[in-house]
């Protein structure tokens, strides 16, 4: 090899390089007005699908529930002249608080420049509820009448109710689409009941016998396609379920809409304008299909933003919707939302000026944005409505005993543990429901009191804690967290004299250990979806699946049950204090800290505001770069 | 140019190869002092607990990132809490505790045999009386020799502490001491893969080498395919899933936990490069006259094995465990960076240039979260690159390319 | 040479089998499963997802359709990003990372082998410690240790380059060069001692007496020679450094496909895991094949009937 062969191997080189190099630099986007991070790569932009905040940020600035929440106080907007209303431009409530009746705008337009009617949103509810969608929040559809018979599909029907039988799709049809419905009455299923074990579940096919018109069919969920054989017989479908009718929501005209509860619900409208229960363009779905809908170029949207740019891992580029009924309104042509992981990261790119507002500055950092001096005029933590804590598992030896779960909360400071390991203005909790419920009064737990917590843990068998079977805490892998657990090790170690160990897993393996209660001590944190106290006391009843604790109760099952049906509002919030100093007095969870929201704000981003449930929506923000008044977001702040 | 010259002829076995080493590593300055870095480094690590260090896990929430000290602080001391007081621990403390371990011991004794529930209860009292006052103080748990080194060391300096001389962590603890504590966890780490690595790629290609045809052939494409298998993964996969809690009880009854899957794991994925040069090294050795000669006499294959063979593959070896054992260094470091590394409250040197990482940021840099432990890791690294390569040139500059 | 390539193509689909197997039973047995998450459902809508995902038939079915699927070059979709199938998001994240892989390695090679080169010709001299001490310390501090250094020093102290994001050739440069110096440190210890070799060889020394200037018999005739170990270490670098970027990813939020790689095992997003395993096999493959094959051509020594 001579040097010119050297040469040419560097050339070899070059070319594909420049070429790469050329080609990313073309694919260069112009900047956008507002660019934030996300802090995540979003699983996805359906509303059916997502299930956490970074997804939610995108998912409202896309699509537009029946009703808008207000970016100040982020509850649900009437329609005065400065609000912004959702698609519904007023409504009617029943007497008895469970019927509500919706007037849609005549001018509301998908992005595609199709009417949005009535129809679009009973659509998109039979699509979030259905089982084949298995949305996570579908919880949040529960409320209507039916709506979690119609989420289970067979497990909860009985011999007389009307069903719908969805058949099978054809060859070659997009999963989105609904299959061709038969409607009957159902006369038995057989067997009655499935096995709980799983492996027995998958060895059985339910079969359901229906009467449509006067004709006994009997219907079982599979599909020739995927090569299972159909049981003779039987007819094969994808999915039996309650008639979509009897489900607490219909349409009168193309422009109104009549949701039933099954109980008054006084956070309904809070629940409308939550991205969950956001409507999707039935024809763009049924034409394109999962996932390719919700590519930028076939995505229909009908809030203020449609999809331009997406590349994984990198960011959602968010262009102004021209069709949006709004438009006028939304100033903001173009949003960046980066999915920057490390809190450092993200922190290095908003001091440099890349990015406008940043969600997490790193957790060793917060003391110091704090107490800078000069005060900093781009950080201001407010209170926000969630509560960080630790649950036990009650089958788990000693933990079964009340007088330990008691010792261990009383063992906790929980000021040294927000002083150190957490380093922000988070607020010690002593309860589950954090403040900021008008009219609640939280139940709370013992503060700190160490001598007492020595003598239960004696009394319960464990002086100076000898012969204390050791227990391990476990939390998800995250630095913040980690730095928690230990504390929290330390100090029942020091304080109780009983072995703790630690235990890091990665998101799914810990949530799986959640699930089956293969824990002793696992790390809960509870962002409340809606202001109003239960949204977290419903997490422990018996029968819900976040409880896994193996806690149970029939006492607070019925108060919860009681507080669902009760009209009266300050009754209701009496009955649920009453639920909460309960669950605190038995002790199977430990409340550490309530959140605050940590936002970092550039000062020339208008129109953000702080509030407990830190929802900030993109449409109501706003560039100003003349520095004449302070934004929104610090006005709040002390000076 | 000339010592590159004098390539030491394969067939000068035994002491005179290893004594011709010695003398040219001797005349090699910076070998030298690689090897008296890694010679203090070792006895510092071994003697870790003897040392009047502060305890690793040890809490001081009220000194979150201290800056270095050159003064002590009366919370760097040895201390026990009683009550709401704290007074220094002594050597009366460990003693009762040991007696108190005892009686659990006697105990134990009379469980009927059937009472396992029982018994499995009292064994881990034991456990924990005997652990209590080093834990009390701030200790991570130690076995025998550790515990008798403190001892030790509290009879030597009481309940004296050298003073965060490299500042302390966001919890308030001595970083010094993590240091310390988190060298014996990464060289043990490093050492016992690289062991793991070692056996299995010297037995793997000296049968293949030795045994030569098909043989040697399958073995050899069974390597080839192994190459291609992205190993990270492997090890993220397997460490998963040798966690799930059940696994996990069963294998911590026969005291393996997840350093220990760590070594075997990492040890596995490090044997491929060393089964390819015992391969190639033996299949030379075969060749030579002498081996000829001895089979020739009549010399049995185990024979030729241990007296011949062996003692020129152990050149390769050497020179490939002080370079394999830096890698699985830096393997254990990006684990940690996974939170994928050993669980606090134990600590390793991954883990602390880790934590390292999340404190430089332009707003306030709490330097020596990050200097002393990239200083620990350098040293080690820097002298053990440096050494195995002077190494290499001494013993066989033909390895050169290995 | 053609019978030689064909050779490797049906060891390559045994290698691709082989790995394909080995990762679909660790990802079967591994806790957790693919629609984790923080709600959980109730029983009937896990059974639901469970029949979608094929979980409720027997492994081996699964693993004959998953067999099928990948030789169709259907992967599925990305569990953890259902937007997406594993082909676009490979599609869409590989040319990032291979990008910045390749400047990566080009500046390694570029400057390790002039480093090498450089402190071999001038062994003893202190250009030659202090270079090969740079190079040492390039290999023993952790990959991210050395990127957080580097944006503290590039992106704040001496604010010349972004310190993270990416937006064009200006944001590949600090990832580029922390992600390459490991490399570029590894090359110059082999480039140095591959040519301190070559220059004690008998040939450069003829060469040397024959009057050529000391430049011409090092970049004549010592350099072909001495480059050839550092190909062959070229060969597994390259993979490795394209999709092993994972850390620098991170530190330096780049849309790259390393991390997803990592990610995906950690996420269980079997899908997606099984899709970058086999893209990494092939790719590392294919890398060492042509190492071998570019023996041939550096060193006429070697054959086709070698390799």
């Amino acid at each position: 090899m001579s040097p010119r062969n050297l040469l040419s191997i560097l050339f070899v080189v070059a070319v594909p390089l420049a070429g790469i190099i050329w080609s990313i630099d073309a694919s260069r986007l112009p900047p956008a007005d507002l660019t934030f991070n996300n802090s995540t790569e979003i699983k996805t932009v359906d509303p059916a699908l997502v299930n956490g905040q970074p997804e939610g940020r995108i998912v409202n600035a896309l699509f537009e529930g029946l009703v808008r929440l207000s970016p100040q106080e982020r509850l649900p907007v009437t329609g005065g002249p400065k609000e912004w209303p959702g698609v519904a431009e007023s409504w009617e409530v029943s007497e008895d608080g469970r019927t509500y009746t919706f007037y849609l705008r005549k001018d509301a337009k998908w992005s595609n420049g199709d009417p949005v009617t009535a129809e679009d949103y009973r659509y998109s509810m039979r699509r979030f509820l259905s089982p084949l969608t298995a949305a996570e929040y579908a919880k949040q559809g529960w409320y209507l009448v039916n709506g979690k018979k119609f989420t289970s599909a067979g497990a909860y029907l009985v011999p007389g109710d009307r069903v719908e039988v969805e058949l099978n799709l054809e060859p070659g049809e997009h999963q989105t689409k609904t299959g061709e419905l038969v409607k009957g009455t159902l006369m038995r299923k057989v067997p009655e009941t499935m096995p709980k074990d799983q492996k027995e579940r998958d060895k059985i096919q339910q079969r359901f016998y229906v009467d449509v018109d006067g004709q006994e069919r009997c219907y079982v969920v599979t599909d020739p396609a995927l090569g299972e054989t159909i049981p003779d017989g039987a007819l094969a479908c994808r999915m039996v379920m309650l008639d979509f009718d009897k489900v607490g929501i219909r349409v009168v005209d193309p422009h109104t809409l009549i949701t039933e509860l099954a109980n008054p619900t006084p956070f309904w409208l809070q629940l409308l304008g939550f991205y969950p229960l956001f409507p999707v363009h039935r024809g763009c779905l049924e034409k394109y299909g999962a996932p390719d809908w919700t590519r930028p170029e076939n995505i229909v949207t009908n809030g203020p933003y449609r999809i331009g740019f997406r590349r994984p891992r990198d960011r959602v580029r968010l262009v102004k919707n021209e069709n949006y009924w709004n438009r006028d309104n939304v100033r903001l042509e173009t949003v960046d939302a980066l999915a920057v992981e490390k809190t450092t990261t993200s922190l290095n790119m908003y001091i440099l000026g890349d990015v406008d507002w940043i969600q997490e500055p790193p957790p060793n950092l917060l003391r110091e944005l704090m107490e800078s001096n000069p005060p900093r005029d781009d950080f201001n933590p407010a209170p926000q409505f969630g509560t960080y804590y630790y649950k036990l598992n009650v089958d788990r030896g000693a933990l079964g005993d009340n007088r330990v779960r008691r010792a261990l909360s009383l063992a906790l400071d929980r000021e040294d543990i927000i002083r150190t390991a957490v380093r922000g203005p988070q607020q010690p909790a002593f309860s589950l429901v954090p403040p900021g419920v008008p009219g609640y009064v939280q139940g709370t737990c013992a503060p700190r009191n160490p001598q007492l917590a020595r003598q239960l843990i004696a009394e319960a068998g464990y002086p100076n804690g000898n012969g204390f079977p050791s227990i391990e805490i476990l939390y998800n892998t995250h630095e913040a967290h980690r730095a928690v657990a230990e504390l929290v090790r330390k100090q029942w170690q020091q304080t109780l004299g009983i072995t703790v160990k630690l235990r890091n897993e990665a998101w799914p393996a810990y949530q799986d250990r959640l699930r089956m209660t293969r824990y002793d001590v696992g790390r809960q944190a509870w962002i409340g979806d809606y202001i109003d106290p239960n949204t977290f006391l419903d997490l422990y009843v018996s029968d819900n699946e976040n409880n896994q604790t193996n806690w149970s109760n029939e006492e607070y099952d019925r108060l919860i049950a009681d507080a669902e049906r009760e009209t009266d509002a300050q009754a209701r919030l009496d009955i649920l204090h009453n639920a909460e100093v309960l669950l605190m007095a038995e002790g199977p969870i430990i409340p550490i800290y309530f959140y605050y929201s940590r936002n970092m704000v550039r000062p020339h981003v208008r129109g953000f505001y702080n509030n407990a449930l830190d929802f900030h929506p993109l449409h109501s923000m706003w560039i100003d770069r003349s520095g004449a008044t302070v934004n929104e977001f610090m006005r709040s702040a002390k000076k | 140019m000339q010592d590159f010259d004098s390539k030491p002829e394969v067939a000068r076995v035994g002491k005179s190869l290893w004594s011709d080493a010695w003398d040219k590593l001797r005349r090699n300055r910076l070998a030298m002092i690689c090897m008296v870095v890694l010679a203090v480094v070792a006895l510092g690590a071994f003697f870790t607990p003897l040392l009047p260090l502060q305890p690793s896990d040890n809490t001081v929430t009220s000194r979150d990132f201290e800056p270095p000290q050159l003064r002590n602080k009366p919370s760097d001391y040895l201390k026990v809490r009683e009550g709401e007081e704290f007074r220094p621990l002594t050597l009366e403390d460990i003693d009762q505790a040991t007696a108190a371990a005892r009686v659990i011991r006697k105990e134990l004794a009379n469980v009927p045999a059937d009472d396992t529930e029982r018994a499995r209860r009292l064994t881990a009292s034991i456990k924990d009386a005997i652990q209590k006052p080093f834990r009390d103080a701030g200790f991570t748990d130690m076995g025998p020799l550790s515990r008798w080194m403190t001892r030790l060391r509290i009879r030597l300096f009481g309940d004296y502490s050298l003073p965060s001389f490299a500042g302390r962590d966001s919890l308030g603890r001595d970083v010094l001491a993590r240091v310390f504590w988190g060298a014996r966890v990464s060289i043990i780490v490093s050492i016992v893969a690289t062991m793991v690595s070692l056996v299995i790629g010297v037995s793997y290609g000296a049968i293949s080498g030795y045994s030569g045809g098909s043989v040697d052939a399958v073995m050899m494409r069974i390597v080839d395919v192994l190459y291609s298998v992205p190993f990270i993964f492997v090890v993220i996969f397997l460490l998963t899933i040798l966690g799930e809690e059940q696994l996990k009880k069963q294998l911590a009854e026969y005291g393996i936990d997840r350093i220990t899957i760590f070594y075997v794991v990492v040890g596995a994925i490090y044997w491929l490069t060393m089964a390819r040069v015992v391969r190639g090294q033996v299949l030379s050795l075969k060749k030579e006259l002498y081996v000829e000669a001895a089979r020739s006499q009549g010399a049995g294959q185990a024979r030729i094995i241990a007296r011949h063979i062996v003692p020129n593959v152990m050149s390769v070896v050497i020179v490939y465990l002080t370079l394999t054992i830096p890698r699985v260094m830096l393997f254990e470091a990006f684990l940690s960076f996974l939170g994928l590394g050993v669980e606090s409250p134990d600590v390793s040197w991954g883990m602390l240039a880790s934590e390292g990482l999340e404190v430089i940021n332009p707003i306030r840099t709490y330097w020596w979260l990050v200097v002393f432990p990239s200083i620990a890791i350098g040293l080690t690294l820097f002298a053990l690159n440096f050494f195995g390569d002077s190494l290499r040139d001494a013993l066989d500059p033909k390895l050169r390319d290995a | 040479m053609i019978a030689y390539f064909v050779k490797r193509f049906v060891w390559l689909l045994l290698t691709v089998w082989v790995v394909f197997t080995l990762t679909w039973i660790l990802a079967n047995f591994s806790p957790g499963t693919p629609f984790t998450s923080e709600r959980s459902f109730p029983p009937e809508i896990e059974a639901n997802l469970r029949r979608r995902y094929n979980l409720d038939k027997p492994a081996y079915v699964r693993y004959m359709y998953d067999l099928d699927n990948l030789l169709r070059f259907d992967l599925g979709v990305s569990t953890k990003q259902v937007d997406f199938t594993v082909n676009e998001l490979v599609a869409l994240c590989w040319p990032v990372s291979a990008s910045l892989g390749l400047l990566a390695l080009a500046w390694a090679a570029i400057v390790g082998l002039v480093a090498g080169v450089v402190s071999a010709a001038r062994r003893g001299s202190l250009a030659d410690f202090s270079l090969m001490s740079l190079a040492t310390l390039g290999i023993a501090l952790p990959n991210f240790v050395i990127a957080g250094f580097c944006i503290l020093l590039f992106g704040f102290l001496i604010p010349l380059l972004p310190p993270a994001g990416w937006g064009g050739p200006r944001y590949m440069l600090l990832p580029a060069f922390c992600l390459g110096a490991p490399y570029a440190a590894y090359i110059a210890r082999i480039a140095r001692t591959g040519m301190l070799d070559v220059l004690s060889q008998d040939y450069v020394r003829t060469a040397r007496a024959k009057g050529l200037s000391r430049r011409a018999v090092i970049l004549k005739h010592a350099l072909p020679t001495a480059v050839i170990p550092v190909v062959s270490f070229l060969g597994p670098a390259v993979a490795g450094i394209i999709t092993g970027s994972l850390v620098i990813e991170k530190v330096f939020a780049i849309p790259g496909i390393g991390y997803s790689f990592v990610q995906s095992a950690i996420d269980n997003d079997t899908p997606m895991a099984m899709g970058i395993v086999v893209l990494y096999t092939i790719l590392l493959f294919t890398m060492n094949t042509l190492v071998d094959a570019a023996y041939t051509w550096l060193d006429p020594r070697v054959s086709w009937d070698d390799v």
